[in-house]
Order: structure tokens, then C-alpha cells, then sequence
């Protein structure tokens, strides 16, 4: 790298009669970095890191305690004149020594400075821990001591064995994974019911604690130390962590991905262990803790550990990979030189490489991570918010404030007062202004189409109820529900036992009346009048008896297609009076019944603001259907047109739990009925389900996205 | 072995406030705009007032009584404690009587306004020949009472010396002895000086003596390390002599030349040290450079004074590579020694920013106009302007101890001062030295006369336009001052002055011997002065007798400085304490300031704009003018902080090597 590197400084005098050296404890270790060579300091002591050039570390390596500064700078120079520091350089590199406390001093350094970095950096840690609330991190004990008697653990752990087995354990839990896919689903439903959340939390601390150590003895594998271990607390939640970021100076970069990697390979060979046991077990509280360190053990490593956008395991794994060191804040950088140097014209931006396919690699990652980090802390505030609306308006303000307002207020004050922009100011601030300007029509000047939708239920325009018109037993389905049924034709065909019993009984008495009058015709003819009277009197109530199961029996008010309600094949059951059995459809026009929540109800009553909607039929969605005019029911109702809307029926809306017909709805809303443009497509069934979409009049995206969120606080008031 | 108090005093430095950042910085500047409100103007008054009132009763005391009155005060001040500022009105009113007795001048009220405000840590704004050395007396003799270090830091050594006799009696009558540093001094005598309460000297002199202090100290400048060492071992501290007696109460006059023009150049004790290499480097550099073509070879970047190779001319510059040392050959050690001959050409030019005596290369000061033989620039550099030049090439200097002005005066932890423009830089001295301004009125009104300015479109134009007005008013016999920015404008105004048949005295960077006597002449009828920017500061000119019924002097500038305070420096050298004057600016579109501090696109319109139409553009002009002036002022300030704060980086993360300014 042949940067500009002064040869003289004028604050040479400062460190040129000065005996220093490295601290006796530093350890040094090459490093190959995508062909480039590295040096890296190393402190186990202070488990501080360094990295040089070459060349600065020939002169580093020179420095010793009786020899001052400026002969060893001479004679680096004389071996190296091109690429050994300059005096400016060299001056830096030291100071940066100091205070990385690598370097030993031949006089003891001034106290009260050291205390008043101390200070400071006591200080920034507190800020970072406010900055950094989802994350923070306390350090407790030192776990090195029983990591060193536990070190030949970390050797059978480690070994081609211990790998094989690993793999083993794993094959074996996959197909029990595989062969219990349902139960295993089945049981996701439930993971973060307020009852299970304490067990979730157990097994979380179980596999990170487990997953810590497995990064902790890795690190031991490879004579690494590890000091310090502690709580984090993420999102809240407190969690161990332990400081493994001694395989940074691993000189391996398989090492250093084992390390890496160790977390997760416990986690999931824990997870394994787990499954074995859930299977094995019956339900209980050890089966259920057994599911949720398999949860744990799976979801987290995909989301967060594993995942190497965020700044977890798999960041580091990938960084080794790639062979980029720091790729977090290389990206950063490469990004800002992008905006720097491209956009803002500042003629010495440096970017953060010079090889193109490294740039690229830089520019993807770091757009992907600013954009993946994004998405997981709305998700997660959203998440929170659901739950505890404060912690989670507290939370978006603090990212509000440390993601958007600061970053814009340091911007402008970068903008404004920074050097290195004094030549390119105007261009800047006029780059700058224009994307701001560009942001804000986009934001809050531009009108995007907007729309809001609702569920509901496609209904014939006329149709008829077919109710029991007597108490009876179901016989049968005498016509298939579709079946275009003339008003005399027998729908369902009912019985009745009392019925048969009067039947029964009326049939008795005639037949007993026809024997008496055949014996009054031999016996006494006088008895023949009252009796034929009688006999007239059974033969009414038989007709009456006939006329009443002939009403039994169900049919169509009106003519048109026939549309039961009940299961077709049922015989048996006793239906009461009056109970709904089906409809008569007329086929033709139809009406979708839409039901819209309160909160979207200002457009229904904006004339101006609601264009135009359609409707898309559940399962059908590739359709839409034209509607041609609606109606708003201009009260706030309670009952769902159909019981396919609530949650019971597989809708969206919710229901009061209460109800046995799963048709109350637990908020009002308002109902919209609109016609169905008639259109000659298949599958406009009576009562099923879809959603309608209404598009209402073009809205600028900072007037939308402030509508969701009042209306987001709003659902929490 | 001295008392563990005095030594602790006389080494121990106080450590300065830290630069705020961020939101301290906002916080700080709004304190500041606080600081300097008009309430706090009112309370100054109001103890003047006071002090005013309290001078009838001591004008009938008698000298012995007075006398006493001060001792009671001296030694009340010398206990410190509280509740010595409400003894603080009658005890200034006490030396304002013993300043009649003994020097024959009674501060007018507003100079006690101004010493209180400078007593208060403020600096104080008081126009030219307002009798800022009085005031100066005045506060040195109550910090002097404290027993405290005081020093009272002047131009130059004429003025520290001229001062120290003038008030002399004072300070002996107030219960004092008054010292006087001048650069032909020996160690022994400086001593000496330094030992008085009050000690006049200069400020190079101060920070010269406190460096080689600091380097005697050697390595262990902690007071008490210093002390432990004393008791073990008493002959070695023995002999480490310093010759000052520590850091406390400064007062600075012409404060904005001090600590702002020349606030970052650092004085520099250095030794010369042999380096065959460099030379002969720079000589092949030179060589080489000549050859290089700008566009080319490398571009220019003139507001900011850089240079920058191009591919062109580093391909150009490789295949001549075997001449320079093995030392410079590699691509990264050329590129830096061409750039660097190169910058000496293009950016440093003869008789601007140096002169050349007895053959070697003498540096002026940009802003004061003046020489300084004994400075050097950075290495290298400096070689690569002699051999631009084609002379001999000096050694390189190694520095031994290097410290700002900037830097050293925040040390001092009782800062005042006093100057006769500050209140441009107000924001400076309060963000860099936490000191607040306070405007101190003038005791007679002010009568100058500010001509409008004058804009030409070029320069042959303007100094045509200027050697007119100097005939005019040298036809009525009124003295003319002229202001230029630099040594070749002054001599280039000189012959035409020359050509037009007019007498004139020239003072500048290269005749700089006679400066007292032209100072001292040109207020006399019809005398033609033309001086460099500040030269002849902190003296003033006084008028001929006559001379003010016609008119008073006539001060004239030839173009805008960097800074709008130097114009006005200029401008206040007329119509002093209530007599007559005038002034009047000229400026042209080709001026450098103009011409470097306006983006392109403005200073082409507006020239086109005033090639067709000079009066419409009249205003504009002049607008754009402020603007240029107004962000050089900006640049330079952004620069003096910049130097700071990498000062104080340095001096944190180097805090294992003692520096004498840490």
C-alpha cells in the first residue's frame, strides 16, 4: 500500500529520544489476508489486538529498550526506504501502541492520564450501553480456570472422533425429525403461549450457555485464552455470553472458523439430544422443555447465529471466508467512500479496497445487513410492542433517536464543518439537499396509490330461506343440493314417531270401527249411525294425519336451485321447527358482504376518497371480480354475515369466545355490500368467502405510514 | 533547596481546559454569546462608576497615607481568599490616584472599565491610543499583589523595555518591583527580570524561556516526582536553574495578533543537525522539477496550497529516479520530495513569503509583514526553497521543543487582554481560550471618516486609481498611511510612486531597521507612508500639530486582508483619540483574496457584471468581496482548530514523552 506517508514530521522530537518496546507478553502471528500478509499483535494479558503492515511491524519488531526510537526508525529506513513508516507514520503507530497499552515505557507514564482514559472509556462504555440497550453486555467472572481442567475435554471434543460422532448424532436425529414432522409442527402452535414462555426462557439460557462453552472450549482447543464471561442482556433478556475473541489472532483461518462455528455445532448436537428425549417422553414439563431447546436450538441459529448479517457467529464465519477482515465496517466504509467520493465529490475519499471483486462483495454485504438489521428490529419492536406497548414505544424512540435523528444530526453537522469537505462543500450540500428533497417528494409530495382491504362473503342477490316447517326426524335428502327444484317438489323428506304412533293408533281405531260396524250390520242396526259418524271422524283425522306428513316433509317456497345446508346422506336426526335447512337460490346476481373494521371506516364515509374496488373469491384470488356499487349499512354491527368470517370459521375477524355460532363479532364494524358485476365465470357460490379491496384516492406515503401508525397505537389504547 | 510550594509552582502547569465536542461545543459557544452580553457591559460600568466615586476622598490624601492604603491592600490581595473583590473598587481607585502621582496619568473612567474587565479574565476591545499600557499597569499591579508570576507580554522588546521604566514608579509606589525581558538578555538577567512581580517581555520571549525551562527540566516535569527526587538526590535537582517563576496571570496586548494571526505558529527551539541525504536530494528534486509541466505533470489546488502528481508525472519523474539517493528512489519517498519542490515553486514565492539576505533564505511573516531570521520551515521544505533559489542549502533544524502560542496561553490559568480589534474573533477566543470580549468605549468620540471603498476591475487600474488619491491628498499636505498586503506590493506601489516624482517612506519585511522613525514621521504634513499590513503595530502615530486642521491622516488600504479585523487594524490607525482622519479601501476583481475565496462561477459572472455595468455591480461586488473575506477568516480559524486538536490528540496518545506544552 503505498500510501502518502510523510517522511519528516515536525513532532518527531517527541518520540525520537524515547527507549520504548513492546510489552515482553506481545505475541506476534502472520496472517494471510486474500494474498495480502498482516501482522497481528496480540496481548493474552489484556487480550488486546493489533494489526500492521509488514514493514511497520519490521520497525515495531526493532523497537527495544536500549535503543532510541529514532536509531531504530534510521535503520528500518535504511533497509526499507520505500515501504518503512515515515516519521509521521511511525509517530501514529506508537501513540496507537500506547494506547492499545502494548507498549512498555522506560518511564513510568503519567498517571493521571491513564486514569483519565480510563475514565473515558469507562464512560463510553456506559454510552454504548444506552446506544446499544438491545445488546448489552456486563462482564461477571473468569472462566479460565475451569476451562483449563476441563482442557483434555476440549481435545476428545474437538477431535476427528468427536466430529464423526457429531455427525452421527446428527443423521439420526434428522430422520426422527422427519418421521415426527406433524407432532412437531403441531407443537410449534403453542411455543409462545404466555404458559410456556417460562420454559422457553429455561431452555434459552440452557443452549446458550451450552453454545458459549462450546465456543469457549474451542478456543481452548486451539491454546487460546478466554477471560471473561458474563450476562448480555438481548432485547432484555438476559443471556450468557463468553469473550472468545482470542481466535481472532488464531493463525489459521480454519481455526478461526472452527471457533466460530463451535456455538452452533453444540447448540446443535444439544438440540439432537433433545429430540431424542421428546420423542421417547410423554407429554409433561420435561418433553415440553425438551421441544423448546429444540426451538431454540434451530430457529435462533437460523435467525441470529447462524445468519451472517447480523454481527453473530456467522458474520465471522463468512469474514473468514470471504477472507475480509472486518467486513462489517470495511463494507461501511467502502459505502461511505460510494457517497463520498461519487456522490458528494470529496476528491480524497479512500475507498476500503482497491480490488473490484472485493468491492462488490463490501458494497452487497453491507446493503444487505443495513437492510436485514432493519427488518429484525422492526419485526422485533413490532413484536414487543404487541406485548408491552410502552417498552415498545420506548424502544422505537430510542431507535428512532439512535438510528435516524443522530445519524442525520451528525451527517449535517459533518456537512457543515467537516475539512475534508471544504473544497467540495457547495456540491455536497447541494447532492445532499437534492436527496433529501428527492426523499421528501417521495415521502410526502408524491401520491401512491393506496387501498385497504376486507374480508367477506359472496351472497345471491335473492335468495330464499328453506326452514322445517314441523318438528321432525330427517329421512333423507329427497333432491341433490344444485338441483333447479320446482316449489311442489320434496326437498327433505321428514318423519315424525309421534306422528307414527297417532297413525298407528288412528289405523287401530278404524280397523276396530270396521269391526264394530260389521257387527252392528248383524247385531243392531240401530248402532250403525253413530258409528259410521265415528268412522267419518277417524277418516278426517287420517287425512289431517296424511296433510301433516306431507308438511314434513321440506320443500322449496319458490322455485330455483337448491342449496342445503345440511350434510347431504343424513337420515335420523330430529330437526326442530323453524331451523334453517338450506336456501333456494335464483341464480343471477350477486352481492358480496363485506365487513370493515372501524379503523378504515373514515374512507367508507369519504365519498371523494374511495375510487373504486374489487373483489377477489378465496381460492380463486387470479380473478377479480368487478363490483358495480355499494352500500354501506350505516351502523356498526355486531353479527357476521357469514360464520366463514370469524376466527371459528377460519376467518380473519375475531369472535367473542362466548358465542356458540361463532357469527359475533368481538369489535363492530361496518358492514358494505356491494353488487357483483355479472360476469359468466364458474364458481359464484352462495356464501363463500373473499376479499374485497377498495382503492381509495392516492395518498403520499408519509400521510399512509402515518395513518398505520396512529392507528397501530390506537389498537393498543 | 527551595520551598516544595514555590517549586511546585514554578513547575506545575495547569492542565488546559479540553476543546468541548459535540453538544459541549453548542452549550459552550451559547455560554459564551451569554458571557459577552450587554448586563455584564452594565456591571462593569456600574464598578467603574464606583471606583470613579471613590477617587475624590484619595485625591486629598496625602502620599504617605496613600501609600499605606495600598500596602493594607497589597497585602490583603496577597492573602487571596474572599472578599477581596469588594475591596477590589477602592483599591483600584487607590492606584488610579498613585498612577496621577507618580506617572502623571489618571485613567479616564473607561480605561478603569477596562482594567476591570481584563481583572475579570475578559479581553478587553479598546481602540488605539486609548492608553491601553495604563490599563495594562493597572491590572498588572493588582495581580502583582497576589506575589503570583505576572507577566505583561508587549510587541516588541522597545515597547517591553519603553514600559517597564515608564511605570516603574508606579509599581514601586503600589509596594512593588517591575522586570523587563528583551531578546539580547543572558540567562542570569532574565532570571533576575523574571523574579519581580511584574515582568514585561514579549510573548516569543516568554515562550522561548519557558521552553528551555521545560527542556532543562529534562525528563521528569511532574512537580511532585520532582520534589521526591530533590530529597534523594539534592545536588542533581540543584542544578536544573530555571529562570521563570512559573505560569499565572498574563496580560496580552494586541491580543488578536497573539492569539490568533500567529496563534499556531510554534515557536521552535532547535538544534542543527547534518543531513548530507536531504540535501542532496532536494538538489536532484529540484532539478527534476523544473522539467515538470503543471496540467500536465501535476495539478494545482491553490486555496488549499497542494500539490499533486499526476500518472504522467510520476512516469516522467521514474525514469530520472537514479539521480535522486537510494534513500528517496522508491515510488512513495519521490512522489512526496517532487511534490514538495514543486510546491516550493508554485506556492512560495520570493518577496512574499520570503526574502533573501546575505544569501540565505529569511522568512516574512505573512501577516505582520515583518522578517524572522531565526524561524526555518519544516524540513525539508525549507531545503527545497534554497534550492529552488540556487543557494547554498543549510542543514536541516532538529527540534528539540516546539510549542504554539496558542497552546501556551492556554496554559496561563489568569488569560486577559487587550487589542484594538477583537470583537470578529470574539467566537475564537472564547471557543479556544475561554476568554469573553467586552467592547470598552473610546474616552472622546470617534471622528474617522470611512470613505466608500473603491472597486476597479483590474489591478493596473486600482493602482493607478491609488497613486491618484496619494497625489490629491499629498497636494493638500495631509499625511497618507498605505496599507499592503504584502512585500512586493509594497514595492511595486513604491515605483509608481517613484515614477509620479512623490517622496515616500517604505516600511516593509526588507526595511524593517528604521521602523520607529517612519512610524514616528508619519503623521507630519505630507508625508507618503506605505507599510506592510500590521507593521508598526502596538505604536501609534501621532499627528503634526497642524496637520489635524486639515484633515488628520489619511489611511489607505490596497485591497481587503484575510480577515476584516486587520482591515480595521489598518483603518484605526487614523483619527485616533478624537483627532480628524479618513480612510478608504480599494479593491479589484483580480485581487487574491478574491480571486481564491469565490468559487469560479461567482467571480466570472461578476466580473463580466462589472465589465458592463460598475455602478449596478457596485454592491454585489462588494458582497462578494465579505464573503471571500469572511471564509478565508473561516478557513483559518477551522485550521487553528484543526492544529489544536491535533496538538491534543498528539499529546494523549504521546503522553508517555514529555512534551514541555503537555
Amino acid at each position: 500500500m503505498a500510501e502518502k506517508s510523510r517522511m519528516f514530521s515536525e513532532h518527531w522530537y517527541r518520540v525520537s529520544g524515547q527507549r520504548v518496546a513492546l510489552r515482553p507478553s506481545v505475541r506476534s502471528r502472520r496472517q494471510l489476508y486474500r494474498g495480502e500478509q498482516w501482522r497481528v499483535l496480540y496481548d493474552p494479558f489484556a487480550n488486546q489486538f493489533f494489526r500492521l503492515r509488514p514493514a511497520a511491524y519490521d520497525f515495531v519488531a526493532r523497537l527495544s529498550p536500549d535503543r532510541s526510537v529514532e536509531d531504530v526508525w534510521r535503520e528500518s529506513l535504511e533497509r526499507d526506504p520505500d515501504h518503512a513508516p515515515g516519521q509521521d507514520e511511525t509517530i501514529r503507530l506508537l501513540a496507537q501502541l500506547y494506547l492499545a497499552n502494548l507498549l512498555q515505557l522506560d518511564l513510568p507514564p503519567d498517571a493521571e492520564r491513564f486514569f483519565e482514559r480510563y475514565r473515558r472509556r469507562k464512560q463510553r462504555e456506559h454510552t454504548s450501553y444506552l446506544t446499544q440497550i438491545m445488546f448489552a453486555r456486563f462482564p461477571l467472572l473468569d472462566p479460565s480456570a475451569f476451562l483449563n481442567k476441563a482442557r483434555w475435554y476440549a481435545r476428545i471434543m474437538f477431535s476427528r472422533p468427536g466430529l464423526l460422532l457429531w455427525l452421527a448424532v446428527l443423521i439420526m436425529a434428522g430422520k426422527q425429525a422427519v418421521d415426527n414432522a406433524d407432532r412437531l409442527m403441531d407443537q410449534s402452535q403453542g411455543i409462545l403461549a404466555p404458559g410456556n414462555l417460562f420454559l422457553l426462557y429455561i431452555g434459552l439460557v440452557l443452549v446458550k450457555t451450552l453454545h458459549e462453552f462450546g465456543h469457549a472450549f474451542a478456543v481452548k482447543r486451539f491454546d487460546g485464552e478466554v477471560h471473561t464471561m458474563g450476562v448480555m442482556l438481548m432485547i432484555f433478556t438476559p443471556i450468557p455470553y463468553i469473550d472468545a475473541t482470542a481466535s481472532w489472532a488464531f493463525r489459521q483461518r480454519r481455526e478461526r472458523i472452527l471457533v466460530a462455528a463451535s456455538g452452533m455445532m453444540v447448540e446443535l448436537f444439544v438440540a439432537s439430544l433433545a429430540l431424542f428425549v421428546w420423542v421417547a417422553t410423554a407429554p409433561g414439563t420435561l418433553n415440553a422443555l425438551c421441544y423448546n431447546i429444540m426451538f431454540i436450538a434451530s430457529v435462533s441459529s437460523v435467525l441470529f447465529n447462524g445468519n451472517p448479517l447480523l454481527r453473530y457467529d456467522g458474520y465471522y464465519i463468512l469474514s473468514d471466508l470471504l477472507d475480509i477482515p472486518n467486513l462489517s465496517s470495511r463494507s461501511m466504509q467502502q459505502l461511505r467512500y460510494l457517497t463520498e467520493g461519487r456522490l458528494l465529490g470529496r476528491h480524497n475519499a479512500r475507498p476500503a479496497t482497491r480490488r473490484r471483486g472485493e468491492a462488490v462483495l463490501l458494497v452487497c454485504y453491507g446493503v444487505l445487513s443495513g437492510l436485514y438489521r432493519i427488518f429484525v428490529f422492526s419485526m422485533i419492536i413490532l413484536f414487543v410492542s404487541r406485548r408491552f406497548l410502552l417498552a415498545g414505544i420506548v424502544m422505537a424512540a430510542i431507535c428512532f433517536v439512535s438510528w435516524i435523528l443522530m445519524p442525520i444530526g451528525r451527517f449535517v453537522h459533518y456537512l457543515l464543518t467537516d475539512p475534508a469537505l471544504d473544497r467540495n462543500r457547495t456540491r455536497a450540500i447541494a447532492v445532499s439537499l437534492s436527496g433529501a428533497a428527492l426523499a421528501a417528494t417521495l415521502v410526502g409530495l408524491i401520491p401512491f396509490p393506496s387501498s385497504f382491504s376486507a374480508p367477506g362473503v359472496l351472497q345471491c342477490e335473492t335468495f330464499v330461506e328453506v326452514p322445517t316447517r314441523a318438528t321432525g326426524r330427517l329421512v333423507g335428502m329427497e333432491t341433490p343440493g344444485g338441483t333447479f327444484v320446482q316449489p311442489d317438489s320434496v326437498l327433505l323428506k321428514m318423519t315424525d314417531a309421534e306422528w307414527i304412533y297417532e297413525w298407528n293408533a288412528e289405523t287401530a281405531a278404524a280397523a276396530y270401527n270396521d269391526a264394530l260396524y260389521r257387527r252392528a250390520l248383524s247385531a243392531s242396526a240401530a248402532d250403525l249411525e253413530p258409528i259410521r259418524q265415528h268412522r267419518e271422524l277417524i277418516r278426517r283425522r287420517l287425512a289431517h294425519l296424511q296433510e301433516r306428513a306431507q308438511q314434513m316433509d321440506v320443500r322449496p317456497p319458490i322455485e330455483g336451485q337448491w342449496a342445503p345446508a345440511i350434510r347431504e346422506g343424513l337420515t335420523g336426526p330430529v330437526l326442530p321447527r323453524g331451523m334453517l335447512t338450506g336456501y333456494v337460490l335464483q341464480p343471477g346476481r350477486h352481492v358480496f358482504r363485506a365487513v370493515v373494521s372501524q379503523n378504515e371506516a373514515n374512507w367508507l364515509f369519504d365519498e371523494a376518497g374511495l375510487r373504486h374496488a374489487h373483489v377477489r373469491l378465496r381460492g380463486a384470488a387470479a380473478q377479480r371480480l368487478k363490483v358495480r356499487e355499494w352500500r354501506v349499512i350505516p351502523a356498526d354491527q355486531r353479527t357476521l354475515p357469514s360464520a366463514a368470517l370469524g376466527w371459528f370459521g377460519g376467518g380473519d375477524v375475531a369472535v367473542s369466545h362466548g358465542d356458540q355460532t361463532g357469527m359475533a363479532a368481538a369489535a363492530t364494524f361496518f358492514e358494505v355490500r356491494t353488487e357483483i358485476v355479472p360476469v359468466d365465470v364458474d364458481g359464484l357460490h352462495h356464501d363463500r368467502t373473499g376479499r374485497i379491496r377498495f382503492r381509495v384516492a392516492p395518498e403520499t406515503i408519509g400521510r399512509q405510514g402515518y395513518r398505520r401508525l396512529r392507528q397501530i397505537m390506537q389498537r393498543k389504547n | 533547596m527551595t520551598a516544595p510550594s514555590l517549586e511546585y509552582h514554578r513547575i506545575g502547569i495547569r492542565r488546559p481546559h479540553p476543546l468541548p465536542r459535540g453538544l459541549d461545543a453548542v452549550t459552550h459557544v451559547l455560554f459564551g454569546a451569554w458571557q459577552r452580553r450587554a448586563a455584564r457591559y452594565a456591571r462593569l460600568m456600574r464598578d467603574a462608576e464606583t471606583v470613579d466615586k471613590h477617587n475624590l476622598s484619595m485625591q486629598r490624601m496625602s502620599d504617605r497615607m496613600l501609600r499605606e492604603k495600598l500596602d493594607a491592600y497589597r497585602t490583603r490581595f496577597q492573602r487571596g481568599g474572599t472578599g477581596r473583590e469588594q475591596h477590589l473598587p477602592t483599591a483600584l481607585a487607590a492606584i488610579r490616584e498613585a498612577a496621577f502621582r507618580q506617572v502623571g496619568l489618571r485613567p479616564y473612567p473607561v480605561q478603569i472599565l477596562g482594567a476591570l474587565a481584563m481583572h475579570d479574565g475578559m479581553l478587553a476591545e479598546m481602540a488605539t491610543g486609548e492608553g491601553k499600557t495604563l490599563v495594562a499597569a493597572l491590572v498588572a499591579v493588582l495581580a502583582g499583589w497576589t506575589h503570583r508570576p505576572c507577566h505583561i507580554v508587549t510587541v516588541n522588546d522597545y515597547l517591553a523595555q519603553r514600559d517597564a521604566d515608564w511605570f516603574r514608579p508606579l509599581y514601586r509606589f503600589c509596594g512593588l518591583r517591575v522586570g523587563c525581558v528583551t531578546s539580547t538578555m543572558e540567562p542570569v538577567d532574565r532570571r533576575e527580570a523574571y523574579a519581580q512581580q511584574v515582568t514585561y517581555t514579549t510573548s516569543k520571549e516568554l515562550l522561548a524561556d519557558f521552553l528551555r525551562d521545560r527542556l532543562r527540566l529534562r525528563r521528569i516535569s511532574d512537580p511532585q516526582r520532582r520534589l521526591i527526587r530533590a530529597l534523594l538526590a539534592p545536588r542533581a535537582a540543584e542544578r536544573e536553574t530555571m529562570v521563570m517563576r512559573g505560569l499565572h496571570a498574563v496580560v496580552v496586548d494586541e491580543a488578536d495578533s497573539v492569539l490568533v494571526d500567529e496563534a499556531v505558529t510554534p515557536l521552535i527551539i532547535a538544534q542543527r543537525r547534518e543531513n548530507p541525504v536531504l540535501r542532496t536530494a532536494c538538489r536532484a528534486a529540484s532539478v527534476l522539477a523544473d522539467a515538470l509541466v503543471a496540467g500536465r505533470d501535476y495539478t494545482l489546488e491553490t486555496r488549499y496550497r497542494e500539490v499533486e502528481l499526476t500518472d504522467a508525472g510520476m512516469m516522467a519523474v521514474e525514469s530520472l529516479a537514479e539521480r535522486l539517493p537510494p534513500l528517496w528512489r522508491g515510488p512513495g519517498r519521490r512522489r512526496e520530495l517532487i511534490e514538495q519542490a514543486i510546491s516550493a515553486r508554485i506556492f512560495f514565492l520570493k518577496d512574499k513569503n520570503y526574502v533573501i539576505q546575505d544569501g540565505r533564505v529569511v522568512i516574512v511573516d505573512e501577516f505582520t509583514g515583518r522578517i524572522m531570521p531565526n524561524r526555518s520551515w519544516s524540513e525539508g521544505l525549507h531545503q527545497a526553497i534554497e534550492a529552488k533559489e540556487g543557494i547554498e542549502i543549510t542543514e536541516p533544524n532538529e527540534t528539540m521543543a516546539r510549542l504554539s502560542f496558542q497552546r501556551f496561553f492556554r496554559l496561563f490559568p489568569h488569560l486577559c487582554g487587550m487589542t484594538g480589534t477583537a470583537t470578529e474573533a470574539a467566537g475564537e477566543f472564547w471557543r479556544i481560550y475561554n476568554l469573553s470580549v467586552v467592547t470598552i468605549p473610546t474616552h472622546k468620540p470617534c471622528i474617522r471618516r470611512l470613505e466608500p471603498e473603491k472597486v476597479f476591475h483590474t489591478a493596473d487600474e486600482k493602482w493607478r486609481a491609488i497613486v491618484d488619491e496619494i497625489q490629491n491628498l499629498h497636494a493638500q499636505q495631509r499625511p497618507v498611511l498605505v496599507g499592503t498586503r504584502n512585500v512586493a506590493a509594497s514595492e511595486r506601489l513604491a515605483a509608481q510612486l517613484d515614477a509620479a516624482g512623490l517622496e515616500y517612506n517604505l516600511l516593509n519585511a526588507v526595511r524593517h531597521k528604521e521602523e520607529a522613525r517612519i512610524i514616528a514621521e508619519a503623521g507630519l504634513h505630507g508625508k507618503i507612508t506605505i507599510a506592510t499590513n500590521m507593521a508598526g503595530r502596538g505604536t501609534d502615530i501621532k499627528l503634526a500639530g497642524e496637520v489635524a486642521r486639515i484633515g488628520g491622516l489619511h489611511v489607505i488600504a490596497t485591497e481587503r486582508n484575510e480577515s476584516k479585523r486587520i482591515d480595521r487594524q489598518l483603518f484605526g490607525r487614523a483619527a485616533r483619540q478624537g483627532d480628524p482622519g479618513s480612510a478608504r479601501g480599494f479593491v479589484s476583481l483580480e485581487d487574491e483574496l478574491f480571486q481564491r475565496f469565490t468559487h469560479a462561477p461567482v467571480s466570472r459572472s461578476l466580473t463580466a457584471l462589472h465589465a458592463r455595468n460598475p455602478r449596478q455591480s457596485y454592491k454585489s461586488v462588494l458582497l462578494a468581496m465579505d464573503r471571500a473575506q469572511r471564509s478565508a477568516e473561516r478557513l483559518a480559524f477551522r485550521m487553528r482548530r484543526s492544529v489544536l486538536g491535533a496538538d491534543t490528540w498528539l499529546d494523549e496518545s504521546l503522553s508517555f514523552s514529555e512534551d514541555p506544552g503537555s
